[in-house]
């Protein structure tokens, strides 16, 4: 990495915790004996707000968080192959509104489950290899993107199951794609990072016309003419090791690799030369112990906190939009020792849940003011 | 940064600063001094900085709280839409929500009972707040088993083999592999060769940083203690923030008249580009090769190679006689005549007199001109006219034998051999003299009559020659743009000109076949129409643009002196017709003139001065171009070691131990001496290449007829290469024989066509993608096929060796590799662009096997048949691995069966660790 120049420093935030709240541990769950990989609370529809999924193993179970600290099973659901290992899942629904689970793993079969019948809804097969990040398009919930091993990041339609684009290829990446996210108001835009060590920007702009088409297509699935983005928009060199987390944060991008912290950047684009810019890096956020890959952050759903696990167990939340970057609180507890692999925040921030390479789930919740 | 923080800044500093300069009145200040206020101003920007940054954070929180709040409303409207819907019972989701919420009050209100799944019923929700593990306290719903695809990386579809692009090297880039079973990482590079070349870009000035050196500066003064401490902060050379200092200043003081020059210049550009600008991106985009723009095999900074042999100019003989347009020259002129037969007193009179076809008049003017030829002159033609001869491929055999027979002078020698250095400095000036040189000695011929005859008849051409000098230079410093014009064609204009003027054709002056001689006599009368012409052209040239006269140019190239064709073609809503023909002749009058000259200075010995003037400005020219695409052009310097070539690749050893020779057109304009860089490769010239047909070292291809060349009698097929219908004799692609209708193909009986050009012709098999019954992917055949049947190509990116030994060693890892060695310069890797043959499994009894083949000067891999092989039959080939390379199950002893990816543990990424 080059030198940062005199006058783009960014600003670090400081480790010494504000206590501007406090979390308590309320519950803690063991599902089984496999690691669980993802949690993530339902952000799709109000009524939900409370529900989250997990997968781990080839497990996906969905839970509700209650009051004081209770947590329900509402449904389990497991692969018939014992080999699968589920590695993210994300909420989504049809077009009419039924919620969906989506789910994938190393088998890289994507699994959409209808929550309101409880049964399977489609599979998608087409991945060449694990699927390592599903996220929803906030505005389109019927829309996902998965992140894979095969160095590919695909565009579906989970309500008439089509693989509507691939961003792969010439400028595609070239190693695993550990994650991607979509931009939360420009519906074009994708952002994703993998294991060759870049985060790069996709623009779906010109191939719209066939997402709307995967919408009303009738005909098979796999007739539908998928298309290649070859090229992204923009390319960052940001980080210097694999990078497995990134998520946009407005028009900013808020990305990690294995050096213990959280960057937060813009990217710069230029408009006449699409694939070229430059990052201005913003802030940062350290978090320490945190040095091994596969560990995913999250947002409430007003991205005013960001909070994300550690190599050991704790638990460290920024207030992600102050500057400087103000810790909110770092939670630890005694019997909290392996290593988080993901966190979830509720819809306002006071519920927090880690899921464990042990195959544990804790439940913390914010202590009232009072 | 903020632009106006900036400002209140430097007014902030300035005030301090001249508080400062009040006090101590002595320039020297010391470096304690300079170094606090380089301090204050680091401060400072630091503070801008976080200012900006909380500012710029500000505007992303407002934004995203609108997004957030039209997401909330989306989210609340999924709910309402669904509380509306009577069906909402049926949602098992919201059913297991409600249970388990009235279940967390039954608790509550029991107020004892802490053990919420004790109540569980089948299918309801269940309260955990223990650490019973919940796998066992609900039932799951099964997932029915999907099955799986064999795993691979997306690749993309290559129906033609790519050169790699430089951002897609993995060398110099580290690659951190990650080994699933051992969940470990590793670098995957070797630290001795792995040499990050950081290239020492200079660095730019970022605007903060210009703002410390300008204020510091200011305050402090220029001098070296000052530049030195800055140069300590922004970690840079002195030499470097005293530069940039300079050009901070100079730039405040450009800024200003900086905004007019722009738009003016932006008004200008597009006018005073000629064609020669624009054409050089077309010479770098355009492959001539595959005559394609922005070819991804050849790379569009190929260097550009022209053949020494030239094709004749386009002719269109169907349109001879009528006019083009109402704007044609022919129109026109016919009507001028018409107005003009009876009116002696003006000056196109001469040139209807002349051309009415007085024969008597012609035969005396053609006697008296040989008469009256003076031996210097005719010392003069036959200089120049050898020199055209040394630059052989100009002029047709027929001119030459009209030629008399070379006198040499001594000033001959010199020009001669400077048009031979030319030659080899650069084709491109070659070619472009040689025209020149071509045209000024058929204008000779012409203006030796022409001066001839206009001396006596007309007064006004010696007034226009009598300043020999002065035209000779104005021929240097134009020449190379008007001079262009090819002398066929302008001896077939005349032809037309007065074919449509009399209606009366020689028979024996077909268009290209015309003798000097009897050209020599209609170009004294033509000399007369031109000129006339000519003159009130000349004052016109000035509203010719630069990119009109190279369209000119180029029009005259193509289509030689054809001004309806040129018109319509390359100046259509330009110029008309009229307009080119008037530019056209005036330009030939021109030309006569400096000619004329050029052989009077010839004469005085001054032409070297004249030649050298104009190849000189040629030369510069050219070669500022030439530069330029040199640097662009990455030549390869990998040389073939077979000790440093680790990583396993599929390869062909049948015949050949030595690789095949990757091919590059040579840019000899003579026939290939040592010096071809064909020849010092190795590798036949080809049809790209820039030598004669007639050059020693290329490849005459075959002369089968009835063989179809599917066998190594014919030359090519023994040569491992295609034919090539450009090439062969008997080899060529047809759409019928001519009697039936196009498209239909010729029948196979009866007409043989040449079968060995399949992979130029793309007739390949179908090949199918499919689970392998050995492993992973296969590929099949849809088709029966016969023995030695051409199946299809293997396509992929070419890599340098380099590149692939880098490559090959990650794959390696993974155990499946797509490197294929193609010759002594280019590996080829499917991996992540191919066709669907990289999906063939190797066999030690394959039935398949795969040859490069040289189609149309390049390498190609064709898969082919080795046996018969049914429709639906999976194909294996033998990938020949060098025996200690190979990996295990590539291994010929224990090779029971095929595996291309061995049977690695599917168990998994156990545990993600870095």
């Amino acid at each position: 990495m080059a030198k940062t120049p005199i006058g783009l420093e960014p600003v670090i935030g400081s480790l010494t915790s504000s206590k501007k709240r406090e979390y308590r541990v309320t519950n803690r769950l063991q599902e089984g004996k496999r690691p669980l990989y993802a949690v993530v609370f339902n952000f799709i529809d109000s009524r939900y707000f409370n529900v989250f999924a997990t997968v781990g193993g080839n497990r996906v179970t969905v839970y509700q968080c209650l009051e004081g600290g209770v947590i329900a099973v509402l449904q389990s659901y497991v692969d018939e192959d014992k080999d699968e290992s589920f590695y993210t899942v994300s909420w989504a629904c049809n077009v009419d509104g039924t919620p969906f689970v989506v789910a994938g793993g190393i088998n890289g079969i994507i699994r959409v489950i209808d929550a309101s019948n409880e049964k399977i809804h489609k599979s998608f097969v087409g991945h060449g290899d694990s699927v390592n990040e599903i996220r929803t398009q906030p505005l389109k919930p019927s829309l996902i993107v998965s992140a894979s091993k095969d160095e590919s990041v695909r565009l579906w339609n989970v309500h008439t199951g089509i693989c509507i684009l691939i961003f792969a290829g010439a400028g595609g990446h070239r190693n695993e794609v550990l994650s991607v996210d979509f931009h939360p108001s420009d519906i074009y835009r994708i952002a994703s990072c993998g294991m060759d060590n870049t985060v790069k920007i996709w623009s779906m702009k010109e191939f719209w016309t066939y997402v709307e088409k995967s919408f009303t297509w009738t005909d098979l699935p796999s007739k539908f003419p998928t298309k290649y983005v070859q090229f992204p928009v923009f390319l960052a060199s940001i980080h210097s090791n694999y990078v497995d987390c990134n998520r946009w944060l407005g028009d900013f991008i808020l990305s990690k690799s294995v050096d213990n912290e959280i960057v937060l950047w813009e990217p710069k684009m230029k408009e006449q030369s699409p694939g070229e810019g430059t990052v201005d890096i913003l802030q940062k956020y350290p978090v320490p112990e945190c040095d091994i890959w596969f560990i995913k952050f999250s947002y409430d759903f007003h991205y005013n906190s960001v909070a994300i696990g550690n190599r050991e167990g704790k638990i460290f939340v920024w207030e992600v939009q102050s500057s400087p970057p103000v810790l909110i609180a770092r939670l630890s507890h005694a019997q909290s020792k392996s290593p988080i692999r993901q966190t979830a925040m509720s819809f306002d921030g006071s519920t927090i849940l880690s899921c464990c390479e042990d195959g544990t789930i804790w439940r913390w919740d914010a202590v009232p003011a009072n | 940064m903020d632009d106006d923080d900036n400002n209140d800044a430097g007014e902030w500093l300035s005030e301090k600063t001249r508080f400062k300069m009040a006090q101590v009145e002595e320039k020297t200040v010391s470096s304690k001094e300079i170094l606090s206020v380089i301090d204050s101003l680091k401060k400072q920007v630091a503070a801008d900085r976080s200012l900006s940054v909380k500012k710029r954070l500000e505007e992303n929180s407002k934004k995203l709280g609108g997004i957030t709040n039209h997401l909330y409303t989306l989210s609340n409207e999924r709910r309402s839409s669904w509380i509306g819907d009577t069906d909402s019972a049926s949602d098992l989701l919201t059913k297991r929500q409600k249970d388990a919420l009235g279940m967390q009050n039954g608790i509550d209100l029991s107020n004892g009972d802490d053990d919420g799944y004790s109540y569980q019923e089948p299918s309801t929700a269940v309260l955990m707040g223990s650490s019973i593990p919940v796998k066992n306290a609900v039932r799951p719903i099964k997932l029915t088993e999907v099955k799986k695809l064999p795993p691979y990386t997306t690749w993309i579809f290559l129906d033609r083999n790519q050169r790699m692009t430089e951002d897609q090297s993995v060398v110099g880039r580290r690659r951190i592999y990650y080994d699933q079973n051992g969940g470990e990482a590793l670098i995957c590079s070797d630290s001795e060769e792995e040499v990050i070349e950081e290239d020492e870009e200079k660095k730019e000035f970022f605007e903060s940083e210009d703002f410390i050196l300008r204020m510091t500066i200011k305050e402090a003064c220029l001098s070296d203690p000052v530049l030195e401490s800055l140069a300590q902060c922004l970690s840079r050379s002195p030499a470097e923030v005293k530069a940039r200092y300079e050009t901070l200043m100079k730039e405040k003081d450009v800024e200003a008249s900086k905004n007019r020059d722009i738009e003016a210049q932006n008004w200008n550009s597009f006018l005073e580009k000629d064609l020669e600008a624009a054409l050089d991106s077309f010479d770098n985009l355009f492959c001539r090769r595959c005559l394609v723009f922005d070819c991804r095999l050849h790379g569009c900074s190929q260097d550009l190679i022209f053949p020494a042999d030239k094709q004749n100019p386009w002719n269109h003989p169907d349109e001879e006689n009528a006019p083009c347009g109402p704007h044609c020259y022919r129109l026109v002129l016919k009507s001028e005549r018409n107005d003009t037969v009876r009116s002696p007193m003006n000056p196109e009179d001469k040139s209807n007199s002349s051309s009415d076809g007085v024969g008597a008049q012609i035969s005396s003017k053609k006697s008296a001109r040989r008469k009256a030829k003076s031996s210097q002159s005719e010392s003069a033609s036959s200089n120049t006219r050898n020199l055209s001869e040394s630059s052989d491929s100009e002029i047709r055999p027929g001119h030459e034998e009209s030629s008399p027979t070379p006198q040499l002078s001594p000033s001959k020698n010199k020009i001669a051999g400077k048009s031979g250095i030319l030659k080899r400095n650069s084709k491109r000036v070659a070619e472009r003299v040689l025209i020149c040189m071509c045209k000024r000695q058929k204008k000779m011929t012409a203006s030796e009559s022409d001066s001839l005859a206009s001396g006596c008849v007309s007064p006004t051409d010696m007034k226009l020659r009598s300043n020999p000098r002065k035209q000779s230079e104005d021929a240097t410093s134009s020449s190379h743009k008007d001079v262009k014009s090819s002398n066929t064609g302008r001896y077939r204009k005349k032809d037309w000109t007065l074919k449509g003027v009399q209606g009366e054709v020689p028979p024996n002056e077909t268009v290209n076949d015309l003798a000097l001689t009897s050209s020599n006599d209609f170009s004294i009368r033509e000399e007369f129409v031109d000129e006339n012409l000519g003159k009130q052209e000349l004052s016109d040239d000035n509203s010719w643009k630069a990119i009109e006269k190279g369209l000119f140019e180029k029009g005259v190239e193509i289509f030689g002196r054809n001004s309806c064709l040129i018109a319509r073609n390359l100046l259509n809503g330009l110029k008309t017709c009229w307009e080119v023909f008037q530019y056209m002749t005036g330009a030939d009058n021109k030309l006569a003139y400096h000619a004329a000259s050029g052989v009077l200075s010839l004469l005085e010995g001054c032409s070297k001065y004249d030649l050298n003037g104009a190849m000189g400005s040629n030369e510069v020219r050219r070669r500022s171009r030439f530069l330029r695409r040199r640097g662009r052009v990455r030549r390869l310097k990998y040389t073939w070691k077979s000790t440093a070539y680790h990583s396993i690749r599929k390869r062909i050893t049948e015949r050949k131990d030595q690789p095949c020779r990757q091919y590059n057109p040579c840019s000899c304009q003579t026939a290939c001496g040592k010096q071809c860089s064909c020849l010092l490769n190795g590798t036949c010239c080809e049809k790209y290449c820039g030598c004669p047909k007639s050059c020693k070292n290329r490849f005459r291809g075959c002369h089968c007829a009835k063989s179809q060349c599917r066998s190594r009698q014919c030359p090519c097929f023994a040569a491992d290469r295609e034919c090539d219908p450009d090439v062969c004799r008997n080899c060529w692609v047809s759409c019928g024989d001519g009697t039936a209708s196009l498209g239909v193909p010729p029948q196979r009986g009866d007409n043989y066509e040449c079968r060995n050009m399949k992979l130029l012709l793309k007739q390949q098999q179908r090949v199918l993608l499919g689970r392998s019954e050995v492993s992973g992917w296969g590929a099949f055949l849809k088709n029966n096929v016969g023995k030695h049947e051409y199946l299809g190509e293997y396509t992929g990116e070419l890599i340098s060796h380099r590149e692939a030994d880098k490559r090959g060693k990650i794959y390696d890892r993974e155990n499946s590799s797509f490197l294929f060695n193609l010759n002594d310069q280019f590996v080829l890797d499917a991996y992540r662009k191919g066709d669907k043959l990289k999906f063939a499994n190797h066999s030690p009894e394959p039935n398949c096997y795969a040859k490069v083949i040289m189609v149309a000067g390049d390498h190609r891999v064709g898969i082919f048949a080795k046996e018969r092989i049914n429709a639906g039959e999976e194909l294996f080939y033998d990938y020949r691995y060098e025996p200690d390379r190979a990996p295990a199950w590539a291994r010929k002893p224990e090779a029971s069966g095929s595996k291309k990816e061995d049977g690695a543990p599917w168990s998994g990424r156990a545990k993600k660790l870095a």
